[in-house]
């Protein structure tokens, strides 16, 4: 079963993710795909803050940052996998680090492609987004080919998933199928 | 008439599209063209709101004057509503006329979508 999960930030979509994930995965493996490169000690704190939640329940992390389908060497495809988030994958690959952070105008269509694949490939996944659409400020060019590249994956991977579940405050608002547990 | 909201690139012009039937001649892009109210699809209303406001139009007023043109259309707004309030006068006077408009035409409307990642959210 394929779970999306979607909301604004701090709204508890990573807690909703880790409980669909234990649900899901029913004493079979389970993997945390790490996504976040952390470049910063702001980045390192929320890394550290995720693996406090995350205590005790059992997930093998896997660091991948980039090329998602890569994570599948190391991983038994019959296990469940919590993938949090495609907004920092997509980042990592938007604006390689080893280029200098310098826009890669193919990335967004290939995360997509990589990410569905990854989803039809794995017995059990959650995948967590940002909703970042819904604002009035006028962004820069580069952050809209990011906003627009996110919402192409979203809506990707909303298409091949089983659960579509948006989070505010906590709540659950689903939007296709029926959360497992 | 319909309203369909959404934040950007949602999926709400592919909805209107593939479950309502419209066809891309049937669309008013206000982004690009001033509003046309003999196209069946009124889309990037919040477009046209902008050109009310800088004008000093209400935008709720303007649709309302019109009101018996688009009693059959499908009207599409993106949602600006979240984040923070805009430090720019216009882009603030914007984002709330908009709202107004919205709350207007959903009362007006017999059925109002909510497009997420794609996927119709029906509200009314």
């Amino acid at each position: 079963m394929i779970c999306f999960i979607s909301g604004g930030a701090k709204n508890g979509k990573s807690t909703l993710a880790q409980n669909l994930a234990a649900a899901l995965s029913r004493g079979g493996k389970r993997y945390y795909i790490a996504t976040m490169i952390p470049v910063d000690e702001e980045d390192r704190e929320r890394i550290r803050r995720h693996i406090a939640d995350r205590e005790g329940m059992e997930f093998e992390t896997i660091e991948c940052g980039k090329n998602i389908l890569s994570c599948l060497d190391q991983a038994d495809r019959e296990g469940t996998f919590l993938l949090d988030s495609a907004t920092a994958l997509l980042m990592n690959e938007l604006f390689p680090v080893e280029r200098s952070y310098a826009l890669d105008p193919g990335a967004a269509e290939r995360c997509k492609r990589e990410l569905v694949e990854f989803a039809r490939s794995v017995r059990n996944a959650v995948i967590v987004s940002d909703y970042i659409y819904d604002g009035a400020e006028e962004y820069d060019a580069m952050t809209e080919q990011y906003r627009r590249g996110l919402a192409g994956i979203d809506r990707a991977l909303a298409a091949v998933s089983d659960v579509v579940a948006e989070v505010a405050a906590g709540q659950v608002i689903l939007h296709k199928g029926v959360l497992p547990g | 008439m319909i309203l369909i909201i959404g934040g950007a690139y949602q999926g709400k012009l592919t909805y209107a599209m593939e479950v309502l039937g419209i066809s891309r001649e049937q669309v008013c892009d206000c982004q690009r063209e001033p509003v046309d109210f003999s196209k069946r699809c009124i889309w990037h209303m919040e477009q046209a709101c902008l050109a009310c406001v800088e004008k000093g139009v209400e935008p709720k007023d303007y649709f309302q004057a019109h009101r018996a043109q688009w009693q059959d259309s499908v009207l599409i707004c993106r949602d600006i509503f979240g984040g923070v309030v805009p430090v720019d006068a216009t882009c603030r006077e914007w984002r709330q006329a908009t709202a107004r408009l919205c709350q207007y035409l959903a009362g007006e409307a017999t059925q109002v979508s909510r497009i997420f990642c794609g996927l119709e959210q029906r509200l009314k």
